[in-house]
């Protein structure tokens, strides 16, 4: 193998006049780490590359977040500006969205690739709580995002589109100047601030509320994106401490079972099973969205799925006798995160016309309920006798064993115990597919590894090459060779030497 | 919380009351998509549901909350009723505990919501008046002496309903006015005048521009 190697050697050897200065030194880290370094590395070994790598990946995600803050800068200077110059026709509204859209490409692509050597990055958070980078990156990228969206959005409504910019921009610096608002104080400032608005849009539009809807909905998105993690599970509550009591009472709950609660879901038809999955998703998803009307979505999507769940099991439309059970056995079964933040940043902040009236308002004030149900559930809530109640509570016994106890006329496993047996199945899916992903994660990083350890031997079997060679043809000068003419002339030793100018002195 | 004013839609929130059985139910999907017990129902709930009007020119979207019934959920009744402009707490004229239910939940509500909320009392099921427990002059008389208005319906023959719901949005629709017309009394910049409101004003007369809702 080597052989066509070393031929491979000899040739650079030979062509390349200055390249066999080999230096031991060339090839270690460049950090002195005394490990070798590698070309592609930047020359550096591979543990002092990932530190490099990480520290520049560190800046990079600073140096997107002043991008970020500057290109909102500049979009809104240049909304400004083109609001400015109304006269110029569709035709240039077009072609002022089309290098809109050029740039943010341009933007995008810069932002994952450019090593970014900039300086001076703005530190983002204020409080003590620093988000994790990838999340501070994501959220700034979603922040950038929803601002062009609300500018794009606004510019269809040209002069006012302006004015609720400028109006909801002004809105949230006031806020940031005041620190020390209560969390009931920042809701009624929100309040105020959409009311305001919606109050203006109305005599705008002329009294369609569709059009103010449309508008405030935006105007939520924009401004409860921005204020997001200021507002949400605020220090000045005590909304994390409930959060953690919801949490830690529904855990202590766990042995309630689907017939304690007279659900009107039979968990055994797959279908319905299916449902109820879906419905624990939704409900834990909210907390992962930023928008009080995207996690009230959460919300709607959960119970739609209940109540194609009862319409299943029962085969008629689902009342409200149905459906609060079943919601409360969702949120048992789904322990959904932050619960009670979540439940009161939506009360604090969505846009009150959604809630009071809307059908989404219906649903979320059922899982208020549900909540509430849960707080104060006690031993009648669900039709047992206060000592059984307290001996689950308490763990001493569980209800499964009773039932079989008591002989109840019980045919195969509980729908609970079907349940269960489908989020374990589900639970085990996932592990799986964990342990599928982190295997072949493994094998990528075994084959990095050895990689990395490949070129390293390449590396020192071709410094061996080199020393090798260099042993065996040292470098030695020879006498220039003779002259072209007579190059091939096997003769030649015998000829006499050729004549040597000679120096006359005189 | 009405939403509204002059040429604008309203918005309001009913909740429907009762005993389990009485026919609630029954009454919003008649009333609503015009079925009575139909099991081939393609509605996925029952639970709200929605109806859009036009009274006297004035567009009005009615949301209808059902309620949990149940004993045990008897202490969230605040949590669903809160906000809304109308109440129809229903009984089965052929049963008197149905009725006593309803009384209790009028004491209710005039407790936590005062005199502005519309009560509407109903007995249903008067196609089986033959066996009414509930004597009509009773009912009637407890309505009138608690504010509410009492109607009769039958959601298996579909009488009285339409008259029961137009009723209740035009007294809804009062009550909105009235409370307009308070709030026009130098009330109306309480809102904008309260702490923490920046609303720039450089231009009071915003130039109206068409194509409000081009961006779908
Ligand atoms: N005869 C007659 N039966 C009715 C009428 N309205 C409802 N029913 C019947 O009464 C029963 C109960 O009706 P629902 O509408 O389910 O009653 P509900 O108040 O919603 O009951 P819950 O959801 O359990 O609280 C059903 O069998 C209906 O068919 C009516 O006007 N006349
Ligand atoms: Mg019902
Ligand atoms: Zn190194």
């Amino acid at each position: 193998i080597c052989s066509s190697f070393l031929d491979l050697v000899k040739k650079k050897l030979r062509t390349e006049r200055r390249g066999i200065h080999v230096d031991q030194s060339d090839l270690l880290c460049k950090k002195g780490c005394g490990y070798y370094g590698n070309a592609a590395w930047q020359g550096l070994c591979s543990k002092c590359w990932r530190e490099e790598y990480q520290r520049a990946r560190q800046k990079q995600i600073q140096d997107d977040w002043a991008l970020a803050e500057k290109l909102q800068r500049e979009e809104e200077a240049a909304y400004a500006s083109s609001q400015g110059a109304t006269s110029l026709g569709p035709f240039s509204k077009f072609e002022e969205k089309k290098t809109n859209e050029k740039t943010r490409k341009v933007t995008t692509v810069k932002k994952f690739f450019s090593p970014s050597s900039r300086t001076a990055p703005k530190k983002e958070s204020q409080d003590g709580k620093t988000p994790s980078p990838s999340i501070s990156r994501q959220s700034s990228m979603e922040t950038d995002r929803v601002s062009r969206d609300f500018v794009d959005f606004l510019k269809n409504l040209q002069k006012p589109g302006r004015e609720i910019h400028k109006q909801c921009r002004a809105f949230i610096e006031s806020l940031s100047c005041k620190k020390d608002l209560s969390a009931d104080e920042l809701s009624e400032c929100v309040q105020d601030f959409y009311q305001n608005m919606s109050d203006r849009l109305m005599s705008h539009f002329k009294g369609s509320s569709e059009c103010v809807e449309q508008v405030m909905d935006q105007v939520e998105k924009y401004i409860m994106t921005r204020l997001y993690k200021s507002v949400f599970c605020p220090e000045t509550t005590d909304d994390e401490k409930k959060d953690l009591a919801t949490q830690n009472r529904i855990r202590a709950l766990h042995w309630v079972t689907i017939q304690m609660l007279c659900v009107s879901m039979d968990e055994e038809i797959p279908e319905v099973s299916d449902n109820v999955v879906k419905a624990i998703t939704d409900i834990i998803e909210m907390d992962s969205k930023r928008v009080p009307r995207d996690k009230l979505a959460c919300i709607t999507h959960c119970s739609k799925h209940i109540f194609s769940a009862i319409k299943i099991t029962k085969n008629e439309p689902a009342s409200a006798d149905d459906f609060l059970p079943a919601l409360i056995y969702i949120v048992l079964k789904a322990n959904p995160p932050r619960l009670q933040s979540n439940i009161q940043y939506i009360t604090r902040f969505c846009n009150p016309s959604r809630l009071m009236t809307g059908e989404d308002g219906y649903y979320f004030t059922n899982l208020c309920c549900a909540v509430a149900f849960i707080e104060k559930l006690d031993a009648q809530s669900l039709n047992l006798s206060p000592e059984d109640f307290e001996r689950y509570m308490s763990g001493q016994a569980s209800p499964r064993q009773h039932d079989s106890d008591a002989g109840w006329p019980q045919t195969g496993p509980a729908p609970s115990t079907v349940a269960t047996n489908t989020a374990l199945a589900q639970l085990h899916d996932n592990l799986e597919a964990l342990l599928g992903l982190s295997s072949r994660q493994e094998n990528l990083m075994e084959a990095a590894q050895s990689l990395q350890s490949d070129l390293v031997s390449w590396q020192e079997s071709v410094q061996q090459e080199v020393k090798d060679i260099l042993e065996k043809y040292p470098l030695e000068i020879r006498p220039p060779a003779a002259s072209a003419i007579d190059a091939d002339n096997v003769e030649n030793d015998r000829l006499p030497p050729p004549l040597t100018p000679q120096v006359f002195a005189g | 919380m009405a939403s509204g004013g002059s040429g604008k839609t309203y918005s309001f929130k009913v909740v429907l009351l009762g005993e389990g059985c009485v026919g609630k139910t029954s009454l919003v999907l008649r009333y609503c998509e015009n079925k009575f017990n139909d099991k081939h129902i393609t509605t996925l709930q029952a639970s709200f549901l929605t109806k859009k009007l036009n009274i006297t020119g004035k567009r009005v979207n009615l949301a209808i909350w059902d309620t949990a019934g149940q004993e045990r959920f008897h202490a969230l009744g605040p949590i669903y009723y809160r906000d809304s402009n109308g109440a129809i707490l229903v009984y089965d004229i052929t049963d008197e505990d149905s009725f006593q239910k309803v009384k209790n939940w009028v004491k209710e509500l005039r407790k936590m919501l005062g005199n502005e909320i519309c009560l509407c009392i109903v007995g249903n099921k008067i196609d089986l008046d033959k066996d009414r427990h509930v004597s009509v002059e009773e009912a009637e008389s407890y309505a009138e002496s608690v504010g509410a208005k009492h109607y009769h319906t039958s959601a298996k023959l579909n009488k009285g309903i339409e008259e029961l719901f137009l009723d209740l949005c035009k007294r809804m629709m009062e009550t909105a006015q009235a409370e307009e017309r308070l709030k026009g009394n130098g009330a109306s910049q309480s809102a904008s005048s309260r702490r923490g409101v920046q609303i720039v004003d450089d231009e009071p007369q915003a130039t109206p521009a068409g194509g409000c809702c081009s961006s779908g």
